[in-house]
């Protein structure tokens, strides 16, 4: 199937009335999730996952996908207007944004954040479309030694482009593999770190983990913390930029549109350090650096678009190697595996409606998420008046029942509250959290090939060095490894930033 | 590094240690057949390692300033508010434990007055059920209110 039928094919699934529904059920989920501070896209995506098990898995993947892009454009509504980043990855738009909504130009900053933010989403769409397939075709040729290699590789970059210690990120890498090995060992079906418990026995679950790492934790960090969201009372006006912001912004849309695509392939890098770049070449390239951070638009227009193309581009390796960049993509990935699909380079091939249909749906999400949006921008700033102190015992109590609903066993509850309370320890002691879910997702994949790999060399380890490819990630992983040593890190001031 | 790495490191190095007892005993097989112990003792190894390093560096680098610990007792309530909806819910049924636990977050640990915690609490447990037994078919636990 070529690029242009797919797509056709694709549309003719998105514009079933009901899966219209989900995308439109996602968005509007999604940009609820990013202008709400205090849940982020991952512990929401894991909280509406059992939901979806009633409906098929591409109306399903369909509504999910949507919730994530969704939360790339609320996010920018509460870093222009209250100076808080709903999600992590519209930190920078704060810095201009704000300045522009205290100089009464609220309106354009909204404005461009959302039009940015859809040239942006169809460009990394039509990217996405054009090079999964390439790259699962690719993959379709690799054995299990580049398989293992190619994971290690991603492990290790994720583990390098964290934002804190390498050390603590490599720990957390490794702490997610002995977890991933927990239940029931494929080859032998010797039960391993089960303790006669019958939740254990099918593994630790991803989505009771994700929602304690990053939901329940995130509530015990904020609690009792006073949150200032001082919101601008002036009237927004002027949603349409000028003909002057359109040409201020022109370049800055593209250059941050292409450079989140292509960063937001890399596992690791995910949406936030995409943001910081672009925001920084923007400075850099401008005639007037000194103004950014003063309330400029394209300090606004480059890193939104910068991370919705970063989002879409993140599904990149998930879709066509089954490799997820970042916790969202580890979560979705899960889902795959519960809706019965395999992940991988014969995904594509094999379920080309799921590949398609959500291609598709991406196009759809995009139209409806700058149509709803921007007239709807008055009510998501009512929602941001709502005191923290009564959202997070709704979000704790989503929590519990999202947990509770996978397999309706308190067991998943309890893996759950664990995570949550060791999360909470593990930011106050900064530690990633996103290390361990990434090796928690790909180490059953990485014992799988590595245990084939093993089979089929005859014990020989040379097997990983001697094929070129799978030299090539080694190399790439063991570089990675190496440049922390050298002090060479791209995360760090990004931190010192944030 | 914080100073308390010193004892987390010390912890994950005897965790790992455990993890490779626990490897060995469940098999580590040969190179050519690993075991189910093999992943285990090896991702063990590595975490021990890295846990003394993270350990050794806390004794004798520099350490940065901790994060503050404010609020620890609210910290607290919160989550002994959800280990007990995880131990009641499955008794008590999803409507009261979702009504308890909203009441006890805002009456408890906000300090809300009674009338409002009462009526969002009982808003949201009803809402709650609506949506996602109702309307989702989440099948939440109906507990006593079944009999």
């Amino acid at each position: 199937m070529d690029a242009l039928e797919g797509l056709l094919y694709g549309l003719s699934l998105a514009f079933t009335l009901k899966n219209l529904a989900f995308v439109f059920a996602g968005v509007l989920l999604g940009t609820l999730v990013g202008v709400l501070p205090g849940i982020g896209p991952a512990a929401a995506i894991s909280l509406l996952l059992p939901s979806t098990f009633h409906a098929d898995p591409i109306s399903s993947m369909i509504m999910l996908c949507g919730l994530y892009y969704g939360t790339m454009y609320g996010g920018s509504t509460t870093s222009i207007l209250a100076n808080i980043p709903g999600e992590a990855a519209s930190i920078v738009t704060c810095f201009d944004g704000y300045q522009m909504a205290r100089q009464g130009r609220a309106g354009p900053a909204l404005g461009i954040a959302a039009f940015g933010s859809f040239f942006a989403g169809t460009i990394a769409v039509v990217g996405l479309m054009l090079l999964a397939p390439t790259l699962a075709s690719v993959a379709l040729k690799f054995g299990s030694p580049e398989y293992f290699s190619l994971m290690l590789m991603s492990l290790t970059l994720v583990t390098y482009l964290s934002h804190g210690s390498v050390l603590k990120a490599l720990m957390m890498t490794a702490l997610g593999l002995i977890l991933s090995t927990i239940g029931l060992d494929p080859v032998t079906t010797k039960l391993r770190f089960t303790y006669e418990t019958l939740v254990l026995r099918d593994g630790l679950g991803i989505v009771p983990v994700v929602m304690g790492l990053f939901g329940v934790s995130e509530v015990l960090l904020n609690v009792g913390e006073t949150m200032n969201r001082e919101i601008l009372r002036s009237k927004i006006k002027n949603l349409f930029p000028s003909l002057k912001d359109w040409k201020d912004s022109a370049l800055p849309i593209t250059r941050g549109s292409l450079l989140g695509f292509f960063l937001g392939i890399i596992p690791g890098l995910g949406t936030i350090i995409p943001t910081f770049l672009s925001y920084g070449m923007e400075k850099r390239l401008s005639k007037h650096p000194e103004k950014f951070g003063t309330g400029v638009i394209e300090g606004v227009a480059a890193p939104e678009s910068c991370n919705n193309a970063a989002a879409t581009a993140n599904f990149v390796p998930m879709l066509s190697l089954g490799i997820p960049a970042n916790p969202i993509m580890a979560i979705l990935l899960g889902a795959l595996t519960i809706y019965g699909l395999q992940p991988g380079p014969l995904l594509i091939r094999e379920h080309s409606d799921l590949f398609w249909g959500v291609i598709a749906s991406m196009y759809v999400a995009n139209v409806m998420l700058l149509v709803l949006n921007l007239p709807l921008i008055p009510l998501w700033v009512q929602l941001l008046k709502v005191p923290y102190t009564v959202l997070y015992p709704m979000i704790l109590l989503f929590c519990l029942i999202g947990s509770y609903s996978l397999n309706n066993n308190v067991g998943d509850v309890i893996i759950m509250c664990i995570f949550g309370l060791f999360g909470f320890l593990m930011k106050k002691f900064r530690y990633e959290p996103a290390p361990l879910v990434l090796a928690l997702v790909l180490g059953p994949m990485m014992e799988d090939n590595l245990r084939q790999a093993l089979l089929i060399s005859g014990g020989s380890i040379a097997t990983f060095f001697t094929r070129p490819l799978s030299a090539v990630f080694l190399l790439v992983g063991f570089v990675s490894l190496l440049l922390p040593l050298l002090k060479l890190r791209p995360t760090a001031k990004f931190r010192a930033q944030e | 590094m914080v100073k308390a790495d010193r004892w987390i490191g010390l912890f994950f190095s005897l965790f790992a240690f455990y993890v490779c007892v626990e490897g060995v005993r469940l098999g580590l097989g040969t190179y050519q057949r690993p075991g189910p112990g093999f992943i285990p003792f090896y991702a063990g190894l590595i975490l021990g390692v890295l846990s003394l390093a993270v350990c050794l560096w806390g004794f004798l680098g520099q350490t940065d300033k901790p994060d503050r610990w404010q609020n620890r007792g609210q910290i607290a309530m919160v989550f002994l508010a959800i280990v007990g909806f995880t131990l009641l819910v499955e008794w008590l049924g999803f409507i009261l434990t979702a009504f308890l636990l909203v009441a006890f977050l805002l009456k408890v640990v906000e300090r809300r007055g009674w009338g409002f915690s009462v009526a969002v609490a009982v808003a949201v447990a009803g809402a709650s059920y609506v949506v996602f037994d109702l309307w989702l078919r989440a099948q939440l636990p109906a507990g006593i209110l079944a009999s």
